[in-house]
């Protein structure tokens, strides 16, 4: 499969989930329509993953190496991590949030295409890949999702109807997520040493990474002290912007010119 | 809670001093004339370390009630400290680092050297104390109930703590060497000084593996490149299909390795020698030709076919696999080894690396940039790195244990 078919997977993924989306607007009347909107909006994540699968097949490679590859894992996992919120703790509301977040994605992938390339480069192809950017993907994903609860709990708050629950899947996620960050971190810094000879060398991606960990740090460390609830809801939406920056931002600043991590074609 | 932390005072008051820290680090920085900290090395670093241990557990275990050390050890002076350190690192984010900027003012403020400057260093002096103090208060009395921050804290303090201890003992050095030659001096790039290594290094062979070529439209005037749209196969070999606008290229036939014989006619060669050859029948408004396209070599001329004002082109693929065949000899014996880009090699307390060749030359480099790097504090740093895992793992284990969130 290569990118030519990308567009239909996109779109069919999008429409399942705005289907499903809706008909849970139905659910409320007619019950029996509840299993149903789930398994389309499953199925639109499914799409995804059937992509995702057969292009690393033909690239003969992980599609881990730009950032359009890793977005179409975004856009996998984000609503994943939506319904696996529900199912657990029976909270609905966030996979509204991740469905969004990941057509969102899809449409940067649509707008700007990616080239079909199967190179990897010799620094790339080593036991660490892998793990690094997934342990990487999966952080991001929790922190956006944490993101969008705190967002969430925010307007909830203008609306004077906060909600318990709200407060500990924001806290809870961006937990996990910082969790994730610190095995990214190290996990990058043991590679570096195995391909680049030195586990810290301040370039503009480490850089980032270790200012979004502090961030990150630093939430938890607020937490623990007893700061106000509604602060930790803002502190938790603004962070995720300093993970943006180092997620996307970082290639368009200055001192990106010589980065190990830029993997752009050019 | 001693009355000095947690309340918005002791903020105050952490964010204030942090501040201070931070501008007393410029000024410094200012006077020395962007001069990076001059760090101790082997044995003084480790003896200045052991002191600086020795210290904080003697102020956490015996002054544990003092205002004054509760304050330098408690949450709000960390979170302040772990701030400063986020906005320095954010100067160092944005500003090119070890690339001087031109301008008198950021280079006496070390604005291009952020991470070896006195302000980041005595930020991350003072948050090293802080840190220590907190290890000390959850190791002292021991309870297993505190082994999650006892790992991931003291993980994170010894990590820093020898890593930056240890910078002054690591020497990262390149090792340039010819095939057929041996060498055993070495340069060091930020110093652009020659050492003199105690083992030499003999390159038997150096060699690239490449991935597929691509066939592209060259526009001459722009100078830029158009890929065509693949309709067959993913990369060129027979059968391949690309279409651009108004004609279609099909690959008739591929020679990975091919060199021309006396009629200039492509015949396959040895895997070293030979380059990529691809016969290519152009289809435009009914009519076809075919050509050969080939990727040239610094013997060959490439094979190219010029459409109006472009040219259609074959480039050679990147860089698959590049390796280096050594002989390694110094005071342990001869050892024979192979270099290649993530698999480094330790020798004699060296790590070796595959950093890079002749780039201009491509696959016919007969140079290899070969690295050596000894790090005597790595195990250390390591250790910190492992507590940390641990300490994060039994972490990501109480989150996920929650029933309810």
């Amino acid at each position: 499969m290569t990118l030519t078919d990308f567009p239909v997977f996109a779109f069919s993924a999008i429409a399942c989930w705005a289907t499903g989306s809706l008909l849970q607007i139905l659910v409320r009347r007619y019950p029996a329509v509840r299993y149903p909107s789930y398994a389309v909006m499953l199925a639109g994540t499914a799409f995804i993953v059937w992509f995702i699968v057969s292009y690393w097949i033909t690239l003969e490679r992980p599609p881990l190496r730009t950032l359009g590859e890793t977005r179409l894992w975004y856009a996998a996992l984000i609503p994943a991590v939506g319904f696996l919120v529900e199912y657990r703790w029976k909270i609905g509301w966030l996979k509204y949030y991740c469905m969004v977040l990941a057509a969102f994605f899809l449409g940067i992938n649509l707008a700007h295409p990616d080239v079909f390339d199967k190179a990897l480069m010799p620094a790339l192809q080593s036991v660490w890949f892998i793990p690094h950017v997934v342990v990487y993907l999966v952080g991001y994903v929790l922190l956006a999702a944490s993101s969008a609860a705190a967002w969430h709990n925010i307007y909830s708050g203008f609306r004077s109807k906060t909600e318990l629950l709200g407060y500990s899947l924001s806290h809870y996620l961006a937990l996990l997520g910082f969790v994730l960050l610190t095995f990214g971190l190290v996990f990058g810094a043991l590679w570096a040493k195995e391909a680049w000879g030195h586990y810290w060398t301040w370039d503009p991606k480490e850089t980032w990474a270790f200012i979004s960990w502090l961030a990150y740090l630093g939430y938890l460390h607020l937490s623990a002290n007893g700061t106000g609830r509604n602060k930790l809801q803002w502190y938790l939406a603004l962070s995720f912007l300093v993970l943006l920056v180092c997620w996307f931002g970082v290639n368009y600043m200055p001192s990106a010119q010589n980065s190990v991590h830029s993997y752009q074609p050019d | 809670m001693n009355g000095w932390s947690g309340d918005i005072r002791s903020y105050r008051l952490s964010s204030l001093v942090t501040v201070c820290i931070a501008a007393a680090g410029f000024v410094l920085q200012y006077i020395a004339q962007g001069q990076g900290v001059g760090m101790l090395s082997w044995p003084f670093n480790a003896l200045f370390l052991a002191v600086f241990a020795a210290f904080i557990v003697l102020l956490g275990a015996g002054f544990r009630t003092n205002g004054f050390v509760l304050w330098l050890g408690g949450i709000p002076f960390g979170l302040s400290l772990i701030f400063a350190i986020a906005f320095l690192s954010l100067l160092g984010g944005v500003i090119p680092q070890g690339i001087s900027s031109g301008s008198i003012l950021s280079e006496r403020l070390g604005l291009s050297r952020i991470f070896s400057g006195w302000p980041f260093s005595l930020v991350v002096f003072f948050f090293l104390c802080n840190l220590g103090l907190s290890v000390v208060w959850k190791i002292i009395p021991f309870r297993l109930a505190n082994l999650q921050f006892m790992l991931f804290h003291g993980g994170f303090w010894i990590a820093l703590a020898s890593g930056l201890a240890g910078a002054s003992d690591l020497q990262r050095v390149i090792i340039p060497v010819y095939e057929g030659h041996e060498n055993s001096r070495a340069y060091i790039p930020q110093e652009n000084r020659i050492v003199q290594l105690p083992f030499s290094v003999y390159l038997d062979d150096f060699s690239i593996e490449e991935y597929a070529p691509q066939i592209v439209l060259y526009d001459p005037d722009n100078d830029r490149v158009m890929q065509g749209e693949v309709t067959g196969g993913t990369e060129v070999s027979k059968g391949y299909r690309a279409v651009w606008p108004g004609f279609a290229v099909t690959v008739q036939d591929y020679l990975p390795h091919a060199l021309p014989d006396s009629s200039g006619i492509p015949r396959p060669a040895e895997g070293e020698k030979g380059i990529p050859y691809a016969k290519i029948r152009i289809t435009s408004g009914g009519k076809s030709i075919e050509r050969w396209l080939n990727t040239g070599s610094p013997f060959i001329k490439p094979g190219v076919v010029q459409l109006d004002r472009f040219y259609l082109v074959m480039f050679p693929g990147s860089p698959k696999v590049f390796r280096s065949g050594v002989v390694l000899s110094g005071s342990s014996g001869r050892r024979i080894a192979e270099l290649e880009v993530n698999k480094p090699v330790t020798y004699e307390g060296w790590k070796l690396y595959q950093m890079g060749y002749d780039e201009k030359a491509g696959r016919w480099s007969q140079l290899s940039l070969i690295e050596a790097v000894s790090d005597p504090w790595l195990p250390a740093v390591y250790c910190g790195f492992f507590m940390i895992m641990a300490g994060n793992a039994m972490f990501f284990w109480k989150g996920m244990k929650r029933e309810r969130v």
